[in-house]
């Protein structure tokens, strides 16, 4: 078992419940409608993508920030992603596939609070520059129970890549 | 098979560019051995490496290298390879390590390159001088403002000389506090199917693509400066060129508009401008809005729009991997000086815009990739790149331009651009072997 683990893993109606919410949020994300997406992040969402620097194994892993945004400046970035007039990564778009799995929902500090852990592959397929990227990686939440659903008030993508291929990233994970 | 392009790349009576200059295998090959190979390059910051053992490994021209603080606080680049069987001696991005062991057969090197042993001298044939099995150090290294520089042609001119007047402006922007300029973290690192000439084309001057590239971020920018009440005009401003090759565009805020989010550099740290560069540079950064540059062949730099008091300084490697392909390198940067706080801000707000998710970067990128896929067949290889809003210009000077380089207005005109690929195209033809240059290194 992941020694890492030592909160409480929460009930199986309420995992089911997070688990639709992640099926449903990466729905939103694969056909482009970031801003309804954006609707279910917290006003103090920290959101954050790291990449890997490769030191000698005994020196441990490096995980370090490529995007370490707060509700304001994701928002830009969302709104950028949103309007075709305003976005050329993304227009015409991308086609996504997002799979989410191995989940483990934990309770989190507070009631209604909980750690999320989960593996992510996104598949894009950037048809005007005939190119296909898959990103494999780690995703760390904090989501937090809004009325009868989620808010995520806390994302850490660990991507699986040292140079990150395919160009500057304009895929929100 | 396409027949490999020579000659000249640069029409410069007529304003145009091949474009094999931007897609070719060959040309890129040519590249690495007359121009990579005998330019001072860019290897990486000292704040990278600030105690012993340090290490970081990069690209130097064509070959892999080690750039290491020694036990004795020196800092030397080495080629990553075991002098006995090729090896790489680091195989990742940076450590810190006393000694080199060569993984393979156990060779083993001190953090400066001197051989410790073989493992097996005893079975090598006797008065064997193992000093010739020391790992091959890069034979130019120079620091400028806490900048590594290295170059594998022991004959070049010294770093001051190749960056000529250049250097102002970079003291500007990384020695301008007692302490200098640090890194905030590892560089972020993409890979792009774009030739590198292409991003530092981007960076010497290219004012014409903000609007229409980067209309997403300049909308919304504009969107947010009124609501808060507040303007980020402009007003027109000049590109520079340098004897060596090397230019910057510089813009500057329109006087007297009221911008009080865009205030031009954080007035603590103007404080300690004032002690570190002279009145004449300081005048420079006065009012100045964004600064971007290109230091020959491929080192970019750029001083971000002040937001909140806050400007990001940003180095730019655009590494080639091939003659369509590049890997880039971009730091980020702040004074010493600055408070945590301001440096965090810096960052986060630098990574936004510029870094390998930046909002600005991934529009860029993503024209990139297809202007290369677009040009890389033998129909369009024979429409050569338009320069021409550069010819009406390329000789009026700024008469009264008062800091160093050749100043040039419009700044929104290709002149930059195109001095650079006439420089580049030179230095193609005159290093080339048979003529005036020498081989590197007695190759």
């Amino acid at each position: 078992m992941d020694g890492e683990r030592i909160r409480e893993p929460v009930e199986t109606d309420l995992y089911v419940e997070i688990q639709r919410f992640l099926a449903d949020e990466a729905a939103l994300l694969d056909r482009h409608a970031y801003r309804e997406w954006f609707s279910f992040v917290t006003t103090d969402i920290s959101y954050r993508i790291t990449t890997h620097v490769v030191r000698p194994a005994d020196e441990g892993t490096q995980h370090h920030e490529i995007i370490d945004e707060n509700n304001e400046l994701l928002g830009l970035r969302v709104e950028q992603l949103s309007d075709p007039k305003l976005t050329r990564a993304e227009n015409p778009r991308s086609l996504y596939r997002r799979f989410v799995t191995n989940v483990r929902a934990d309770h989190g500090d507070y009631p209604d609070s909980f750690f999320v852990a989960t593996n992510l592959l996104v598949y894009k397929n950037r048809p005007s520059n005939r190119d296909v990227q898959i990103y494999a990686g780690e995703r760390r939440d904090v989501l937090r129970r809004v009325d009868r659903t989620f808010h995520i008030a806390s994302r850490v993508v660990r991507l699986d890549q040292t140079v990150l291929l395919g160009g500057a990233l304009g895929t929100v994970f | 098979m396409r027949p490999t392009p020579t000659g000249s790349f640069v029409d410069a009576e007529n304003g145009f560019v091949r474009r094999e200059a931007f897609t070719s295998d060959d040309v890129y090959r040519t590249e690495l051995d007359q121009i990579f190979d005998r330019s001072w390059i860019y290897l990486g910051h000292e704040s990278e490496i600030p105690a012993p053992g340090d290490y970081v490994t990069r690209r130097l021209g064509s070959a892999p290298v080690i750039v290491v603080r020694t036990d004795d606080g020196e800092v030397r680049a080495l080629l990553n390879s075991c002098r006995h069987r090729g090896t790489k001696l680091c195989r990742g991005d940076a450590g810190r390590a006393a000694n080199f062991v060569c993984p393979y057969h156990g060779w083993s090197y001190r953090n400066n390159g001197e051989l410790v042993t073989t493992t097996f001298n005893d079975h090598f044939p006797e008065n064997t001088d193992f000093s010739q099995f020391n790992l091959v150090p890069v034979p130019r290294l120079e620091r400028r403002y806490g900048m590594i520089f290295g170059c594998w042609d022991s004959g070049v001119i010294s770093l001051d000389e190749y960056l000529g007047d250049v250097s102002w402006y970079l003291k500007s922007f990384f020695d301008r506090t007692p302490g200098g300029m640090e890194i905030l973290g590892p560089p972020h690192r993409w890979a792009v199917d774009s030739n590198w000439k292409v991003g530092a084309l981007n960076f010497i001057g290219d004012s014409q693509h903000v609007a229409t590239t980067h209309a997403g971020p300049i909308t919304l920018d504009r969107v947010r400066a009124a609501k808060e009440g507040f303007s980020v005009a402009g007003q027109d401003s000049f590109q520079v060129v340098t004897d060596e090759g090397h230019g910057c565009t510089l813009t500057y805020l329109a006087p007297g508009m009221p911008a009080p989010n865009y205030e031009t550099h954080n007035p603590e740290l103007q404080q300690l401008y004032d002690e570190k560069l002279a009145p004449d540079q300081i005048g420079m950064l006065h009012n100045l809005r964004v600064c971007v540059g290109n230091v020959f062949p491929h080192l970019s730099f750029i001083e971000t729009q002040a937001d909140r008091g806050q400007k990001a300084v940003i180095l730019r490697l655009w590494q080639p991997t091939s003659g369509k392909s590049m890997e880039v390198l971009s730091w980020v940067f702040a004074e010493k000086e600055a408070s945590d706080e301001y440096k965090d801000n810096v960052l986060k707000k630098g990574f936004h815009n510029f870094g390998a998710a930046g909002v600005f970067e991934q529009d860029d990128m993503e024209l990139w990739i297809s202007a290369t896929d677009a040009s890389d067949n033998p129909i369009a290889a024979q429409f050569p790149y338009s320069f021409h809003t550069a010819l009406p210009y390329m000789n009026t000077t700024v008469a009264d331009y008062e800091w160093p380089g050749r100043a040039y207005r419009p700044s929104n005109t290709e002149v930059a651009q195109f001095e650079f690929m006439r420089h580049w195209d030179r230095q193609m033809q005159s290093n080339a072997a048979g003529q005036n240059g020498e081989p590197v290194n007695g190759r």
